[in-house]
């Protein structure tokens, strides 16, 4: 029996639902279910991974990844706000990967902020990116949310200052993510004695949106996708009503929520990481909420990447995923169950064999 | 079953194209292809797919009375108008109007899940709708000459009604296409040496160079992924869009004020065949012009490579003349001319590929292999341009 | 000649199995298994170094890059239809594809023994999970 083809009608829902889903890139994404507010977005490129291989070769393709984020971000319509970048900028923190790297992303036409990533840090401490990029941590005010921007992924003082022979060896060290003798990330009492002081001259209505490198949860300790002290900086970010974490290193699609916080990963123009789900040896606490994004394809050297714009609605974030080779996906605020969810995927029942794949 | 629908095409005057023996619907596919995907709502019979070769060579169905389906699609070239760069279309005060993009293939074209360069298209029937009320193409203002005709002259007449058991203002143009899609349905073949080689195991279908250009199109030149090759069948084509940095490329510094202005116009279906066509620097956005999605900045779809040879010049634009012209292209990552800088939205599965000049021509040697035997004595892009 | 050995040698096997040393059946003791166990994972350990060295592939990057603990290989579904190919294939020509592909180098030898300690890696990390052939 010769297989049958979808008559044209069936085709057309298909197109439409695909633009209902968000498809249109150059748009402020309409959300089904929140009310209109002061709107606006600002876009997010992150784990760019840039590495050096000798003189002034680098891997082709991390650098392709970033170069076609930003050229996508410069299309958008209207312009973002501003751009975050996530961290990891470089691959091993050297000066070549940072220079260029920033000179990748002083191509984008909006203003830029950065997250301190752990590839960037470890080799000499920030000491080059902060000339580069200014204070490893800090926070702003934008039409009315209150942003902080964390150093997430500093660690015990004894593996930073006395574990290593050579800041080359540490940063080695770090870099594997597998890496038996890495160590647990952490924001630091430091660094939360400063958040304190900074979020309580915040009214606790106000909508708060914190940028970390690590994902300030304790998810799958093997890989660091794990903040250490991610109890008490939770317990910070608690009394706000509306209550936003935005966080790389992970290089997937994850979203959660804890209490009033939702927390939201981005993906990484670099390249993907497996779910801590699929090691078998391994226990973890990865949120069920999550839908996994579609397994990759290591041909298209692009799949299972992407960059995302941000919308802030409400208080609440949404992220739109632009996913190259992928159909995009929108994780957005659902306000009747209380938690992010994907505006397509969330129904079991409505997945793609690709995400159950894992 | 199966003399009758020869005896009838061969009535059709079909004798002089290439038609070969496995008409009948149900028929085994020739090697190489799989079971011929046939929508429910248009079965095939062999008065209906007369019925649509007909329409299909029909001129009267253009506005100057000179261009149809088969001016550029062309039995005689493998169902192309080969070596064309960009396709004619009717001509206009003494000269001949061109669009912008480069006459697909009709053969196996039944194996698309979306029709054009840009899959605006999602069928057979539905595309054969567009090219006669196209201004560059038949130049119809609509579709009333066409519906004036079949209504009204007696050989359509009988049948329509015949084939469909309609007369007068109940022939409308979704007969018109249902007849034209299953006529272009029987145009399938496979059976090449490259199919008799891998499907039948003839160890001498393949040349010692086609053998070798065998494991460099699945291993260094990356070819295999978008032109699949499957462990039974082989389409050449994974039906999806992709940016190889063809034509992009010359208008890379404009994509931001092109995509802007295509977003803010949101063009119906019907007006982005019109506007592609029309314009090449909006020609070049691609598959973008039809979903408004980044991810088709620059793509087209994967053409099949079956008949690649004797279907010259290549790509969208027909910017390619040969096929080691392809294989350069490829070989430099994305890019016609060595060092150009490739387009930031390049698919990800194009990169530089470093082969050497004789594994080049290796590869372009395996593409000789996918003719099939019904093609095999038209002249070859392969290796120097075919010159009109 | 020949008649002299078998002799001895038909002897020695009656000597042997009064005496109590196994050298028929492949009795091995418990001592042999974790011996061999080590020997194994000496290959596995061989296997992770490889995992982890950039030096696999001509541009820098790593298997464990993207396959930390080599997670997302799915030894246990090989050999299986593999697009990137066209065909079925079994685990170690994807680790050859993925050396040519994304690490940008050259294929191992499939009997090299390089190739046999990133498959001994690679399962080992798995260990536990089912078989699926051919599961995509």
């Amino acid at each position: 029996m010769n297989p049958i083809v979808p008559s044209r009608r069936d085709f057309l829902k298909g197109a439409a639902a695909a633009a209902a889903a968000g498809v249109v890139p150059m748009s402020l994404v309409k959300l089904a279910f929140a009310d209109p507010a002061q709107d606006f977005t600002f876009a997010y490129i992150s784990d760019a991974h840039i590495q050096h291989i000798s003189g002034t070769k680098f891997v082709r393709n991390w650098d392709r990844g970033l170069i076609r984020a930003v050229a996508e971000t410069n299309l958008l319509t209207p312009k973002p706000d501003f751009v975050m970048f996530g961290g990891d900028l470089g691959q091993l923190g050297m000066k070549e990967e940072l220079d260029h790297g920033a000179e990748m992303l002083s191509k984008l036409r909006a203003p830029l902020h950065c997250v301190m990533g752990e590839h960037d840090y470890y080799l000499d401490l920030g000491e080059y990116w902060s000339k580069l990029f200014g204070p490893q941590h800090y926070s702003f005010d934008h039409k009315g949310v209150h942003f902080v921007v964390l150093n997430s992924i500093l660690t015990h003082d004894e593996w930073t200052y006395n574990r290593w022979p050579s800041a080359q060896e540490r940063m080695l060290q770090m870099a594997g993510l597998d890496n038996p003798n890495g160590s647990p990330f952490m924001v630091g009492e430091k660094q939360r004695a400063w958040l304190k002081a900074d979020l309580d001259k915040v009214g606790k209505t106000t909508p708060l949106v914190v940028f970390s490198h690590s994902p300030l949860q304790k998810l799958y300790k093997g890989w660091n996708f794990w903040t250490d002290d991610a109890e008490e900086v939770q317990a910070l970010l608690a009394p706000f009503e509306k209550a936003n974490v935005v966080y790389g290193h992970v290089h997937q699609i994850q979203y959660n929520q804890i209490g009033n916080i939702s927390f939201n990963a981005v993906m990484a123009t670099a390249w993907p990481w497996p779910y801590p789900n699929s090691y078998a040896q391994a226990q973890h606490t990865m949120p069920v909420l999550t839908v996994p994004m579609n397994r990759a394809d290591p041909f298209f050297e692009r799949d299972a990447t992407g960059w995302q714009f941000i919308d802030v609605h409400t208080g609440r974030v949404a992220l739109k995923y632009n996913l190259y080779n992928n159909t995009a996906r929108t994780v957005a605020w659902n306000p009747a169950t209380g938690k992010p969810e994907d505006t397509v995927f969330q129904d079991p029942a409505k997945r793609v064999p690709p995400q159950v794949h894992y | 079953m199966k003399r009758t629908l020869l005896g009838l095409l061969v009535a059709a005057g079909l004798a002089a194209t290439a038609a070969r023996a496995a008409d009948a619907p149900a028929a085994k596919p020739p090697l190489g292809l799989p079971p011929l995907p046939i929508p429910e709502d248009n079965l095939q019979t062999p008065e209906k797919i007369a019925l649509g070769d007909k329409l299909f060579d029909d001129k009267r169905f253009s506005s100057t009375g000179q261009v149809a389906c088969a001016t550029c699609h062309d039995s005689k070239k493998a169902f192309t108008d080969s070596p064309l760069r960009t396709s004619e279309g009717i001509a206009k005060a003494g000269r001949k109007l061109t669009g912008t993009r480069n006459a697909p293939t009709v053969v196996n074209a039944a194996y698309f899940e979306t029709m054009f360069w840009d899959g605006r298209s999602p069928s057979l029937e539905d595309q054969s709708q567009h090219p006669f009320v196209n201004p560059v193409e038949m130049g119809l203002k609509d579709h009333q000459p066409i519906l004036k005709i079949v209504r009204s002259d007696p050989a359509y007449v009988k049948a329509f009604a015949q084939v469909f058991g309609k007369k007068g203002a109940q022939v409308t143009m979704k007969e018109v296409q249902q007849a034209i899609g299953a006529f272009e349905r029987t145009q399938v073949a496979g059976n090449s040496p490259f199919d008799r080689y891998f499907y039948a195991g003839d160890t001498k279908a393949l040349t010692d160079a086609q053998k070798r250009g065998f494991d460099l199109y699945v291993n260094k030149g990356r070819c295999v992924s978008c032109h699949r090759i499957e462990q039974t069948q082989a389409l050449f084509t994974d039906n999806r869009f992709h940016n190889v940095g063809v034509g992009i490329n010359d208008i890379q510094k404009d994509v931001p004020e092109l995509a802007e202005a295509f977003l803010q116009a949101k063009a119906s279906l019907a007006q982005v065949d019109v506007k592609v066509l029309g314009d090449k620097r909006t020609s070049e956005l691609g598959r973008f012009a039809v979903t408004r999605d980044f991810e088709g900045l620059g793509a087209f779809k994967t053409p099949t490579l079956r008949n690649v040879a004797v279907t010259p010049p290549y790509m969208h634009d027909g910017s390619l003349k040969t096929l080691k012209d392809v294989v350069v292209h490829y070989n430099n990552g994305g890019v016609t001319k060595e060092g150009n800088p490739v387009n930031d939205f390049l698919s990800g599965g194009i990169r530089p590929l470093n082969l050497t000049e004789a594994e080049i021509d290796d590869l372009v040697s395996f593409m000789e292999g996918l003719t099939s035997p019904e093609y095999a004595s038209l002249p070859s892009g392969a290796r120097t341009e075919v010159k009109p | 000649m020949k008649r002299k050995i078998g002799i001895a040698l038909a002897a020695a096997v009656v000597l042997a199995v009064v005496g109590g040393i196994a050298i028929q059946a492949d009795e091995f003791t418990k001592k042999d298994q974790e011996r061999w166990e080590t020997e194994y994972m000496s290959v596995v350990q061989k296997g992770r170094a490889l995992w982890t060295s950039p030096k696999l592939g001509t541009n820098g990057v790593a298997c464990a890059q993207c396959h930390p603990n080599a997670a997302n290989t799915h030894p246990e579904t090989y050999p299986k239809f593999q697009q990137q190919l066209g065909r079925v294939i079994a685990l170690r020509e994807m680790i050859n594809w993925c050396l040519q592909q994304p690490l940008e180098g050259k294929p191992l030898a499939l009997d090299s023994p390089d190739m046999v300690a990133l498959e001994a890696y690679v399962a080992y990390e798995r260990r536990g999970v089912a078989l699926a052939p051919g599961k995509h």
